[in-house]
């Protein structure tokens, strides 16, 4: 029997001829990634000198740390924890990105979502590289510090769950409907400890941007990770942008699946998931109408340029309801470069819209924190209680055409509505 | 590194049904309450455990004793503070008919043994008496003479709960 493209990879960083789903090897990621943040890196800092004796990184340049929390810093102790960060990397030679934007968004423009490549992180976003063909998995909090001190890490190489997927979304209908879709229809346990891989013919029409979206989010699964069959073309254009070049790493045609499940592209409409659960994934008509005070348009999840495109198209000569705050936060700074290029912040400013640079600070409720009572529609990554202030505020997780067209209407607001995309309704 | 996982000595588990979490996908956040969960003394966050469910929950528990759970425990975004306060009442082990991965990992990778045991909530209720049988994979519940076997480990997860955890495990395998 075949095997997939979890399993290649895998045993390819391990230095073995196989690896079988369900068999321990120890990995040689080719990429380390992780963001800066109190009681994440400055412990990995720590324990290296103080439990390993360690003050220098095996081939340092496979190791990059992002600074995309707390940007900017707020008080002493935030710009002191970033600046211990610059120092130790400058020390040790890793990679330093600083202000560029989001980590899992500026990994993929800066190559490390190089096809085949085995990527660790300790956030379960770093799935969302799997859109350009790396297997990015999460390591335990912690545990990251194994990859750190040694060249190797220990992983059960996982099963392999495919979606393949067909037909066309509708007008109106985006990457973040499709991932919240798939979690009603699967169920949160479907995935549980696996990768998810999507293929069949309608990865072709999904844009880089919607199947990033959809990648980042599979843990909502279960899932350990997600890996995308991706088009010759596409593969060839995400190899060309790598930092390595690996062997081509598809799956078998006759590849060992736990399950394998068709989706048909055409037949979705617009999701919300409901507070307080991830879980709670309905159709937007059962909430249309609800009264909303705070739209958040970014994090990893969906700030990227297909996600202001269409915003812009909606926003374009229009005002925001009086009265709601529209944070709009592009992932990074090449997207929001190539936003003002197009015109799309002058549009969305023009519309009412707040922009901020490229931070993670919106996502967790750092800034733009709501307040008790508030009600939220947000492309954010998780709507949980607290999550972006107040646990006593509710979170819509949404598509961005969604929070575009409800902070038009101050309301929950079908996007199909609108006449740029009446024609699916 | 350990050559052989089978050789290390798992923890000796026998102790009392603390709390059964019936209801699948359980966010662990839940147990000291989400608006709770940045509280970092570990008295503090002992004392609100369950106590919303069991004011008593806290001095019923003691040391040893374990709790029951659905399938899929520890789903959503689950925050270390709730299972640092149950261990610090002495919670030994979680065993349920299934876990959510990230919650599982993280645990384990702390030594915190999570058994994963299908058809566990029909076997034990609060107050039961259950053991950990390393050697025969199987949950018995003394209290009523039945028993039920358990999703063996692997051998790292071996490594992982007979050495206290992730940190302890990698200072082993690297002689540090």
């Amino acid at each position: 029997m075949g095997f997939t493209m979890a399993e290649k990879i895998l045993a390819r960083a391990s230095g073995r001829e196989t690896a079988r789903a369900g068999e321990e090897v120890q990995a040689r990621p080719d990429f380390v990634l992780a963001y800066e943040f109190p009681g994440y890196t400055d412990q990995f800092f720590k324990m290296m000198a103080e439990d390993f004796g360690r003050d220098t990184l095996d081939a340092p340049e496979r190791f990059a740390i992002f600074i995309d929390h707390m940007v900017p810093s707020s008080t002493p102790a935030e710009e002191q924890v970033h600046q211990a960060t610059r120092d130790w990397c400058a020390k040790t030679g890793a990679t330093l990105y600083e202000r560029r934007g989001i980590g899992h968004q500026v990994c993929v423009e800066e190559g490390y979502a190089a096809p085949g490549a085995f990527v660790v992180h300790y956030d379960g976003h770093v799935s969302q590289i799997g859109a350009y063909g790396a297997l990015g998995v999460n390591l335990p909090r912690r545990t990251l510090i194994e990859a750190f001190v040694r060249s190797g890490v220990d992983i059960k190489v996982p099963e392999t769950v495919r979606v393949d997927l067909t037909g066309h979304l509708q007008p109106g209908v985006m990457g973040r409907d499709v991932i919240h879709h798939l979690i009603r229809r699967l169920g949160v346990k479907a995935c549980r400890f696996a990768v998810l891989e999507l293929g069949g013919p309608a990865v072709a029409t999904l844009s880089d941007d919607a199947l990033q979206s959809i990648a980042g989010q599979v843990m909502f699964l279960g899932a350990l990770s997600c890996l995308v069959d991706l088009p010759d073309d596409r593969l060839a254009a995400s190899a060309a942008r790598g930092r390595i070049r690996l062997p081509d790493l598809r799956s078998d045609a006759d590849a060992v699946y736990r399950d394998r499940i068709a989706l048909d592209l055409s037949e979705l409409g617009p999701i919300v998931v409901a507070p307080p659960s991830p879980a709670d994934t309905r159709d937007l008509a059962e909430f249309e109408g609800r009264p909303v005070q705070v739209g958040y348009l970014g994090s990893c999840a969906s700030g990227r340029i297909e996600d202001l495109r269409v915003a812009a198209k909606l926003l374009d000569g229009r005002q925001i309801a009086p009265g709601f705050q529209l944070n709009v936060v592009p992932t990074s700074n090449a997207v929001m470069a190539q936003a003002a290029r197009e015109g799309l912040i002058a549009t969305l400013v023009e519309a009412g819209a707040f922009i901020s640079a490229a931070t993670c600070d919106f996502c967790y409720g750092r800034i733009g924190t709501m307040a008790p009572g508030q009600t939220a529609v947000s492309t954010g990554t998780l709507n949980v209680p607290g999550r972006m202030g107040s646990t006593e505020a509710d979170i819509f997780i949404c598509s961005a055409a969604t929070v575009a067209a409800s902070a038009l209407e101050g309301r929950i607001t079908d996007p199909r509505r609108h006449p740029e995309f009446a024609d699916a309704v | 590194m350990p050559s052989d996982a089978q050789d290390l000595k798992l923890p000796a588990i026998r102790g009392r049904v603390a709390w059964v979490f019936d209801q699948p996908d359980y966010d662990v956040d839940q147990i000291v309450g989400v608006k709770n969960i940045k509280i970092q003394d570990l008295d503090q966050l002992a004392a609100i455990a369950m106590a919303d469910q069991d004011p008593d929950f806290a001095a019923r528990t003691v040391p040893g004793d374990v709790l029951v759970a659905a399938d899929n425990f520890g789903y959503g975004h689950p925050h270390a503070p709730p299972m640092r306060a149950m261990r610090h009442l002495g919670i030994a082990a979680v065993i349920a008919e299934g876990f959510a991965p990230t919650y599982y990992r993280g645990e384990m990778s702390l030594g915190f043994p999570q058994i994963a045991c299908p058809g566990v909530l029909g076997l034990a209720r609060r107050g039961d008496e259950l053991e950990i049988d390393w050697d025969r994979h199987l949950v018995v519940n003394h209290s009523n003479g039945r028993s039920l076997p358990f999703e063996p480990p692997s051998p790292a997860e071996c490594r992982l709960l007979a050495l206290g955890g992730h940190l302890p495990a990698l200072k082993a395998a690297l002689g540090v």
